[in-house]
């Protein structure tokens, strides 16, 4: 993980910044970073988003194949997840150096969407027990500054509804097999509802306080940090502490309230800028990596 | 049994005002604290506050320390330090391999500059001698033998036959007469074990 | 995926048998009433555990854990020169945690090599474990706690921290406290502590709201969590109450591990020094 060294007094002075509600940046404790976020970034994917809060930048890509289902669940597609640490964020992720770290992210992920409801997986089944779509969801990091959950999460959710799956029929075939046929039109697909795709939110401890999208100086001030998975209803998809420090119980049970509270109130101004950007259709101007 | 107080770690033992920690705790918001499991044990030393510690049979403290004296088996030699494994710490075996280094400048305390590492130890002798640091990130535990009390204790000769020492320089060995040199130790007592 | 080429492998594709058999539906969970093994819901009413100290004369610690059918090992090596050098802090120890299924563990059988399930897992037990080692006192050298369920029948991960943190204290590591790990396993309004492996699976096959478990490390000499990893859906109130439940299910083991430790020390022998 990318850090930064702080000496006892910066610590310190964060600390007090962080106790009066008053951030290095500005920001008061519920506070995140100005967020831009680009979707169809990328043209080979099915769906894509480049996200950056702060410094941190991800780039989401999600594409779509076809697979047998699994057969624990013949009625349902899947989805796999990968997070990629490139030594393009720090050189410490060269070579094989930011593989524990992506672990750990992809890890998350797949907890994350663990459950019923986050993304409704039924859709993508094709024919039961035969085929379905696999939806890989890349992620990459381009720079590291602090949050990167909530980051990669916010461009998941992105590029999940940017994602457009290609329509497939199903016929019998004439020697009895099934015959498998794509639409002609390439307009002609099937879109994913990702009203349910929880947002995360973390949560990073320093001094008495809690602090959301933390920098990476608030993080070096922090010894345990709590990473929450909210739907827009408000129900938590995954929790999980982070970091080698402990926390009392009060604290546990303040943070998850605030973390339902930051992460519900994340997804309105979210969904309306993406329907936003999409509704402006080709006029959209294109930013990408320049931005 | 004596029914001495058993606890476990993270168990409140007393305040700082009472008690001077000694091993097996460690202190917060000066209270002394177990860390711990086994057998409160308070020691009077004299007229200061007595020492609490928490013991078991088992000796706990096992790693090389500033300023220990610990006893080391000669694995090379090269014209500019001496590599050791670090075996017992004090008068306690250690289960796992610790690897440490001899300086030359840290041989003898006098004359440091005419020392030659291979008039001094040999491979397979068991030396005594001081930590003076943890080493960085490099290297490992640098050692001492620079007091009259530190130097190899046990040697043998090219015959195979075990050494006695002569002077502080020499040892000799029993079956061929023939001498060689070492930088031997003045044994004391306190630090012998079997 | 790295394969073992030095064992001799079955068939690239097997089943096993349990995917044949028609699946009454018991994978669904009784939505009240008594559990399987007579337990009751919404109650903290844990498995009754046996623990055991010291049974790896090879290591420095270990611990053995069953609850139910659940059985797992653990021992502890170290204090011990560290291997990686590159990235070490001179001033502080280095733990490290592993934690394996043995591939007859689970109903279906696992593979050898450790997967990622598994290295999560592994990053929670060192997490949890991380804050209650006074890593200070053991500079340059490093700790390895490796844990194996032989059997798993459900709260593996919970096991295994307590399983780990007996093993250290049994090693004679220095702590700030006692870590015990405790989970739940929500199903609608109601919870289940410490499930076996039929109720941790069941919540997959359900679609009702708030299903999800939760597990927690605990340390209840200092009241302070160490640990904490939920899964699949609950509301914020209901994962309050589930980790309130956990904590008293981790009140309840203490006295267990207690004995186990009281054991362990009185069974080695007498002290050394005359009192």
């Amino acid at each position: 993980m990318a850090t930064v060294q702080l000496s006892e007094a910066e610590k310190v002075y964060v600390l007090h910044g962080i106790r009066d509600d008053l951030r290095v940046d500005g920001r008061s404790c519920e506070d995140y970073r100005h967020v831009e976020i680009e979707t169809d970034v990328v043209s080979n994917t099915d769906g894509s988003a480049k996200v950056t809060l702060g410094h941190t930048a991800v780039l989401v890509g999600v594409k779509a194949e076809m697979a047998k289902p699994r057969p624990a669940a013949p009625e349902e597609g899947y989805l796999e997840f990968f997070v990629d640490c490139s030594a393009n964020a720090t050189p410490k992720f060269e070579g094989r150096g930011g593989e524990e770290l992506g672990m750990e992210l992809t890890n998350t992920l797949y907890r994350v969407f663990n459950n019923k409801h986050s993304v409704d997986l039924g859709s993508l089944c094709i024919s039961p027990g035969e085929h379905c779509w696999l939806l890989y969801v890349d992620v990459l990091l381009l720079q590291c500054d602090g949050n990167l959950y909530d980051a990669i999460s916010i461009g998941i959710k992105a590029a999940l509804f940017n994602t457009r799956i290609p329509k497939v029929l199903i016929s019998e075939g004439e020697e009895g097999g099934t015959e498998i046929e794509l639409s002609d039109d390439p307009y002609d697909c099937v879109r994913l509802a990702v009203d349910n795709v929880p947002c995360m939110v973390t949560l990073c401890k320093v001094g008495p306080r809690y602090v959301v999208d933390a920098t990476l100086q608030e993080k070096a001030c922090s010894v345990a940090s709590l990473i929450m998975a909210v739907t827009p209803a408000g129900t938590c998809t995954c929790m999980r502490k982070v970091g080698g420090g402990s926390l009392d119980p009060e604290s546990v049970f303040e943070m998850t309230e605030a973390g339902k509270r930051v992460g519900k109130s994340l997804h309105g101004p979210l969904v309306a800028l993406l329907s936003q950007e999409e509704s402006l259709g080709k006029k959209r101007q294109k930013v990408g990596f320049l931005g | 049994m004596s029914p001495m107080k058993m606890c476990f770690p993270g168990d409140k033992l007393c305040s700082i005002d009472d008690c001077k920690p000694g091993t097996g705790v460690h202190m917060r918001h000066s209270v002394i604290y177990s860390s711990l499991v086994g057998y409160v044990l308070k020691k009077n030393e004299g007229e200061e506050l007595p020492v609490i510690s928490v013991v078991r049979e088992t000796e706990a403290k096992l790693l090389p320390d500033v300023g220990a004296i610990v006893t080391c088996k000669v694995t090379s030699i090269n014209p500019r330090f001496a590599k050791v494994h670090i075996l017992y710490v004090g008068s306690t075996p250690l289960k796992d391999r610790f690897r440490g280094t001899i300086r030359k400048e840290d041989v003898r305390a006098t004359e440091k500059d005419k020392v030659e590492t291979f008039k001094s130890f040999r491979p397979g002798d068991i030396v005594l001698a001081k930590v003076i640091s943890l080493g960085d990130v490099q290297s490992n535990y640098l050692l001492t033998t620079a007091e009259n009390e530190l130097g190899v204790v046990v040697a043998h000769s090219e015959a195979g036959g075990q050494m006695v020492p002569i002077s502080w320089s020499e040892m000799q060995c029993p079956h061929t007469h023939a001498k060689e040199l070492r930088k031997v130790a003045r044994v004391q007592p306190e630090y012998l074990h079997a | 995926m790295p394969t073992d080429t030095k064992r001799i492998r079955g068939p690239e594709v097997s089943h096993s048998l349990s995917r044949f058999v028609c699946k009454p539906d018991t994978t669904s969970l009784p939505s009240d009433g008594a559990r399987a093994d007579g337990r009751s819901r919404d109650q903290v009413d844990v498995r009754p555990m046996f623990v055991r100290c010291g049974l790896v004369s090879q290591a420095k610690g270990s611990a053995y854990i069953e609850a139910g059918d659940t059985k797992l090992i653990c021992c502890v090596y170290g204090p011990k020169e560290t291997e990686r050098k590159d990235e070490t802090d001179m001033k502080c120890g280095r733990l490290f945690a592993d934690m394996r299924f043995a591939p007859f563990a689970c109903p279906e059988r696992g593979p050898w090599i450790q997967g990622s399930q598994e290295k999560d897992l592994s990053l929670m037990v060192l997490e949890s474990l991380q804050s209650a080692v006074c890593l200070h006192k053991y500079p340059r050298s490093q700790i390895d706690v490796n844990v194996m369920v032989l059997e798993n029948s459900g709260s593996a991960l919970a096991h295994a921290i307590t399983c780990a943190s007996l093993a250290l204290a049994d090693a004679g590591i220095e702590m700030y406290g006692l870590v015990l790990g405790c989970s739940i396993r929500q199903d609608g309004d109601s919870y289940l502590i410490d499930p076996t492996f039929l109720e941790e699976c069941g919540g997959c096959q359900s679609s009702g709201e708030n299903q999800g478990s939760l597990t927690v490390s605990f340390l209840p000499n200092l009241n302070q969590i160490s640990g904490l990893q939920s899964d699949g859906e609950m509301a914020e109130g209901t994962l309050a109450a589930g980790v309130r439940a956990c904590i008293e299910g981790c009140y309840k083991l203490y006295p267990v591990i207690q004995q186990a430790l009281i054991k362990a020390v009185r069974g080695a022998g007498p002290l050394p020094i005359e009192s």
